[in-house]
Order: structure tokens, then sequence, then C-alpha cells
């Protein structure tokens, strides 16, 4: 075997590492996108018996975005198994809890329930914030485009950005600003 | 009752109050209201200012139409530059005969400012004593949320358009 084939070989088995910025992303619409990472659904060589995911880190998990009304309308079940051990949490009550486990639990249900599952979501390590292991974030090599753009508060732009964009209407010849 | 009416026939005349409404000199100038605060005493004036906007203005090719209809652009609520145009300091939406919309796009610039504001996206153009900061917002408000422009219901609006030509 060639020197260049020893090492195609080696780049095709290797588990790669990506890092995904969640900041306002889906974490619903972003799992769809993860499973596919953390399965090796993106690589040529994909098997449902190979083993071949990747690693994904999610950095920034406490700012995920939902749409509309959504995080007082999810509702997260569970069950103890005890007589009377139903709870109902909401979204922005698991969140503001955990605020790594409302993306968790999205990936985890965007899979099917295998034997496969349990192994593919430990290969997913999930971070609120940018804070992320040196040793973890050293084996990076590629980063995951968000599918959603983060929009710019108002407040972040400067003065003079906000004066000089151009203007649609003029204040009528009479008006009191206020 | 016959005391409440004494009270208002001594009330000093409103008629009076209200007839001095004409003025020689020009009133009609873009003001800005100053509060100046010299020991004791609380001077506010207006002072006439030029407009801030008048350089930075896009010239309206149609005139027929409304400034945003005539550029034709698809305004999202993460449009904060120009959603801000619209509004006050306070974050209230200008009324129709000052922004110069119209019915249909005044609507709909109003529903994407809520949409703005909810998601928390002009924190700064708020009331004076809102607490500015989104993330300190009461329980599932403080978290990030987007919205979708589609789910703004202009079917009203067209009807009426559709009744009027
Ligand atoms: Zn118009």
């Amino acid at each position: 075997m060639s020197a260049l084939k020893r090492v195609q070989q080696w780049a095709t088995f290797a588990r790669i590492w990506h890092v995904y910025d969640a900041k306002w992303q889906n974490p619903f619409q972003s799992s769809l996108l993860l499973k596919k990472y953390l399965m090796g659904m993106h690589k040529p060589i994909y098997h449902p018996m190979n083993d071949c995911g990747d690693h994904v880190i999610v950095i920034n998990s406490k700012e995920i975005a939902l749409p509309g009304d959504e995080w007082k309308k999810r509702v997260y079940f569970h069950h103890t198994g005890y007589p009377g051990g139903a709870t109902w949490t909401l979204a922005w009550e698991l969140h503001s809890k955990d605020p790594t486990m409302v993306i968790k639990k999205a990936v985890y249900n965007s899979m099917d329930g295998n034997l496969q599952r349990r192994y593919t979501m430990q290969r997913l390590h999930i971070f609120p914030d940018e804070n992320v292991p040196e040793e973890l974030m050293k084996n990076v090599s590629n980063q995951i485009r968000g599918i959603k753009p983060v929009p710019k508060r108002l407040d972040h732009y400067s003065e003079q950005e906000v004066k000089e964009f151009p203007k649609i209407i003029d204040y009528p010849k009479d008006y009191v600003l206020r | 009752m016959n005391s409440l009416l004494r009270i208002v026939k001594n009330a000093p005349n409103i008629k009076n109050i209200q007839a001095r409404g004409v003025s020689l000199t020009t009133q009609l100038n873009l003001k800005e209201i100053r509060e100046v605060q010299e020991g004791k005493t609380l001077t506010i004036y207006g002072e006439t200012v030029p407009s801030p906007r008048e350089p930075y203005l896009i010239k309206n090719e149609n005139p027929h139409v409304c400034p945003l209809c005539a550029l034709g652009m698809e305004v999202k609520h993460t449009d904060v530059l120009i959603l801000s145009q619209f509004l006050r300091s306070d974050g209230c939406m200008l009324p129709k005969r000052i922004t110069g919309l119209c019915n249909k796009q005044q609507k709909k610039i109003s529903s994407l400012v809520t949409m703005a504001q909810k998601a928390g996206l002009m924190p700064n153009l708020n009331p004076a004593n809102s607490k500015k900061d989104p993330s300190k917002r009461f329980q599932w408000k403080k978290y990030n949320k987007y919205f979708d422009e589609s789910t703004i219901d202009q079917k009203k609006n067209h009807k009426k358009l559709i009744e009027f030509s």
C-alpha cells in the first residue's frame, strides 16, 4: 500500500470533530442537520452497520431560538413509573433548568430508536456557552454552517450606522421629534 | 348637584383658551423638545432643528404609491434599521398621517415591529421604565425567539382593496 493510499485509508475511517454554533438556531431544524454528521450519513462509506459517525460539539446552546410562542407551548412529558408520577414541563422551564436539554432531546428524537442511538448520542457534546474544554476543542477540524442568519440588535449597531442608513420616510415639516 | 354646577360655572373660561390657535409667526417646523435645568428653574422649550434624515432620504420615484410600495422590498422582522424609521423613541409606531404609508404597508410594518420587539431586537426603543435587556424579561419571554413573516394575515386588507377598486 502506497503512502498516499495509506493516508487516504486513515482519513476515511478517522472520526472528525465538528463544531456547531447554536446561537439563534432552531434546535429542531438543527437536529436534522447534526444527526447526519453524528451518524456519518454525509460520508460515501455510510452504512447503518458501519460505525463511521463523527463527533459534534454544539456551543452556545443557551442562545437557541424557538419560533413564535413555542417556548411556552412545547411540553416535555416525563413519567417516573409510579402512580401520579407524570410531569409536564414547558420548554422554557426545561431550558431554565438545563440549557443543553432542549437541543439534546431534539437530536435524540430525530433519530430512529435502535441500539445505535445511545452510542451516537455519546458523540454529541453540548455546551451552554463558548467555554469548551481545551482537550475537546483541539480535535475540531470543521465548523458546521448555521441554518439561520443571526439577527443583529438595533443597539449593537453604531450610532453612525443607524444615522446613515438610507431612509424611506422623512418627518413632516411640522413634526415634533420625540 | 347644585354645587357641582356652580363649580363648572365658576371654572375659567375654556372657550378663550381654545381660541388662541392662530399665530402670525411660522409655527410649523420640525421641532425637538429640550429640557434645561438651571438651579430650581426647569426650562422646557421647542427648538427648530433640520431633519436628520434629509441627506439619507431615498427619493420616491413613483409618487402615486407610498414610499415603501415604490421600493418594492421584502422587509423582514430582523431588518431593524428599516423598522426603527417608523418608530418613536419609546418604540411606539408612528401614525399613518406621519409615515405616509398605505393601509396595507402600515399594517404590515406594525406587525413586523411587534415581532421585532417581542424578539428583543430593538431594546433601546422602549418606554423609559422598561428593562432594556431582553434576557431579564419575565419567564419564557427572556429566551430568543423568531417569527415567520408569512403568518401575517393580509387577507383582510386584500379584501378591502378589492372592494375599493
Ligand atoms: Zn403602499
